[in-house]
């Protein structure tokens, strides 16, 4: 492996990484349940799917927040976590607007 | 497996740092959840056994329902029925009662005399084993966050560093993975071996650990986290509510108890009844929650499954098992509950989780010491902030064991002097944790680290020597119940008290002949 210079080095940016991992990442954990809640298995109505939903935002969540350091900066952690916020919640309504 | 160097140097900080600032509080989480796995022999071990009263035969129930009703208004409010040989057939709250922890209830036990005559007892509760998983969830952080325990939310915060340890943890160790997976190098100094057990312990306990962190931090947060998602359905309902009909009962109405045997016979398979819990019968919400067991299955917890029913027209109104084939779902979340609770396996279950408790316990600790170690100077005196660390690590994770034992041990005694138990407990843990902790401020670690070890080491001794000595003291406490689950409770300890001792003696080795430039020398 070549030497890596300090600007492709990952830059620390704890907080800035770490609030894109803890609030981008729910936003987005949510956008990926709501999908599943609406038009996963047994639709919205199934027995306990509620208490199913509740369980998966968690681990999404904790995902993105212990990934979110691979960013090299903790602006790109906030600008790819947004873009990928908006494209959840961009399917989401129109799967909802087509339903 | 090759990864970049700028990952491995950031994955590392943040294991380090989340382990050190959520290490201490998740240990005594761990290992009192270990307890908590036999939390009901607990309790029972700490029961004087003539506060129960013997069993009677099951068609003699009704009878003894009637009896009891008729005798207490305070039966129609609510009574269990226990179906265990070990247990009064009958009980009801004098005072207290409800779902919430409280350290002063009062019980009635009763049961029916040979000819048919009622028998009742009244007896403050004993909440040992409801007060070790209260320090299980909370770590024994007191206080109220709203109407969440302050603890519980601790916890939950600890458990995202926690989770965030566990990932970081697994990305700086893939590249020597392959390599010293199973190496426990004891020629390399101690330092080497710790870190080697350290992995070893994480690595193989991975699914354990993940689960634990992902259910920890959903049973913190679950309210915040339905409010979120109670956004996300808009206006459809996210629980429905049971309208319910005013329709006024009277005792008299109640089935028999062997009508709600059958139709748990007909709604479960392979299930058997532990016990019947009424409750509200004369309100206009009554309920009956029934909690059955069956080993072969995963259950919500090592207690078993529940069925709530109306009692009078047994209108299932919520279960922990699915009630026909398309409520997947209800399988699904059981699952969690029950891979966190060790609700599987039976017996065989519950140890295998009582010893990964103890080996998560394990890790937070070892891992406390391998960062102490790595901030190691070359000098005779370490740092402040170390000997702090080091302090904090001794007195908090030793300090809280030997408070546990001690409170242990003199359980039996405090019966003898007739205090009110459950507040005894109480004072008990949190004098022996404090002193534990200001102990190994005054004397440092290495040598509060030797005396802590001792001294759990004899409480856990005392433990069986107690239970054998209160059998030939003559008080109003009969200690009289040779149940093996009571048994294992001494004979566990008997081990512990071996376990201490050899963990104390290798400390002192360590502090007395181990290198000198280190916060272990003494």
């Amino acid at each position: 492996m070549s030497r890596l210079s300090a600007e492709q080095k990952i830059q620390p940016h704890w907080w800035s990484k770490t609030f894109a991992g803890v609030i981008l990442g729910l936003t987005l954990s949510y956008g990926l349940v709501a999908i599943f809640a609406w038009f996963g298995p047994g639709g919205l109505e199934a027995v306990a799917k509620n208490q199913f939903n509740m369980w998966m935002i968690s681990p999404f969540w904790m995902l993105v927040i212990s990934f979110t350091y691979l960013f090299k900066t903790g602006f790109k952690a906030i600008l790819y976590l947004t873009l990928a916020n908006i494209l959840i919640y961009g399917v989401f309504l129109v799967l909802r607007w087509m339903s | 497996m090759k990864i970049r160097s700028d990952i491995l140097r950031t994955y590392q900080l943040v294991h380090t740092w989340t382990g050190i600032v959520a290490g201490l509080v998740l240990f005594i989480g761990f290992y009192a959840g270990s307890l908590t796995m036999f939390e009901d022999e607990l309790t029972h071990w700490a029961t004087p056994s003539n506060h129960h009263l013997p069993q009677v035969s099951t068609d003699k129930l009704d009878d003894l329902i009637a009896k009891a009703s008729a005798s207490s208004d305070k039966v129609s409010q609510g009574f269990t029925i226990n179906l265990s040989d070990e247990l009064s057939p009958i009980t009801w709250f004098e005072q207290g009662g409800g779902r919430r922890l409280a350290l002063d209830d009062v019980k009635v036990h009763g049961t029916l005399s040979e000819d048919g005559n009622l028998l009742t007892q009244t007896e403050p509760t004993n909440e040992l084993g409801n007060l070790i998983d209260l320090l299980h969830r909370t770590a024994g952080i007191a206080g109220k966050l709203g109407h969440e325990d302050l603890g519980v939310v601790v916890l939950g915060v600890a458990s995202v560093l926690y989770f965030l340890a566990l990932v970081s943890g697994i990305i700086f160790l893939l590249p020597t993975l392959t390599k010293s997976f199973f190496a426990l190098r004891k020629n390399k100094g101690p330092n080497r071996f710790w870190l080697d057990s350290h992995n070893l312990v994480g690595i193989v306990s991975l699914p354990f650990h993940f689960i634990i962190a992902w259910t920890v931090i959903v049973f913190a947060f679950h309210d915040v986290l339905y409010d979120g998602l109670s956004l996300v359905y808009g206006d459809e309902p996210t629980f429905e509510r049971v309208a319910s009909p005013a329709v006024e009962y009277s005792m008299d109405d109640l089935p028999p108890i062997s009508t709600y045997l059958r139709k748990v016979e007909t709604l479960t398979d392979g299930y058997h009844v532990e016990s019947i819990a009424f409750s509200g019968l004369l309100s206009a919400r009554p309920s009956v929650g029934v909690t059955i067991k069956n080993t072969q299955e995963m259950m919500r917890n090592s207690t078993g499954d529940f069925i709530y029913m109306h009692p009078y027209n047994l209108n299932v109104t919520y279960s922990s098992i699915p009630m026909s084939e398309n409520e997947y779902y209800v399988t699904y979340v059981a699952s969690f509950f029950s891979l966190h609770f060790g609700g599987f396996g039976g017996n065989t279950g519950r140890w295998l989780y009582f010893v990964m408790g103890l080996l998560g316990a394990f890790l937070f600790y070892s891992g406390n010491l391998i960062w102490l170690e790595k901030r190691r100077k070359k000098a005779p005196i370490q740092s402040q902030s170390n000997r702090s660390m080091a302090n904090l690590t001794v007195g908090i994770c030793l300090g809280s064991m030997l408070a546990v034992a001690v409170t242990l041990f003199s359980s039996k005694w405090l019966y003898l002097f007739n205090t009110e138990i459950n507040y005894s407990y109480l004072t008990c843990y949190y004098l022996i944790f404090f002193t534990a902790v200001i102990y190994s401020f005054i004397r440092g670690a290495a040598i509060s680290a030797i005396h802590i070890q001792y001294a759990t080491s004899i409480a856990c001794l005392l433990i069986p020597i107690t239970s054998v000595v209160t059998r030939f003291i003559a008080s109003s406490d009969h200690w009289a119940s040779r149940d093996l689950g009571s048994i294992m409770v001494d004979v566990v300890a008997f081990v512990f008290a071996g376990i201490f001792y050899f963990a104390a003696k290798k400390t002192k080795n360590r502090a007395l002949y181990g290198e000198r430039n280190s916060i272990w020398a003494i």
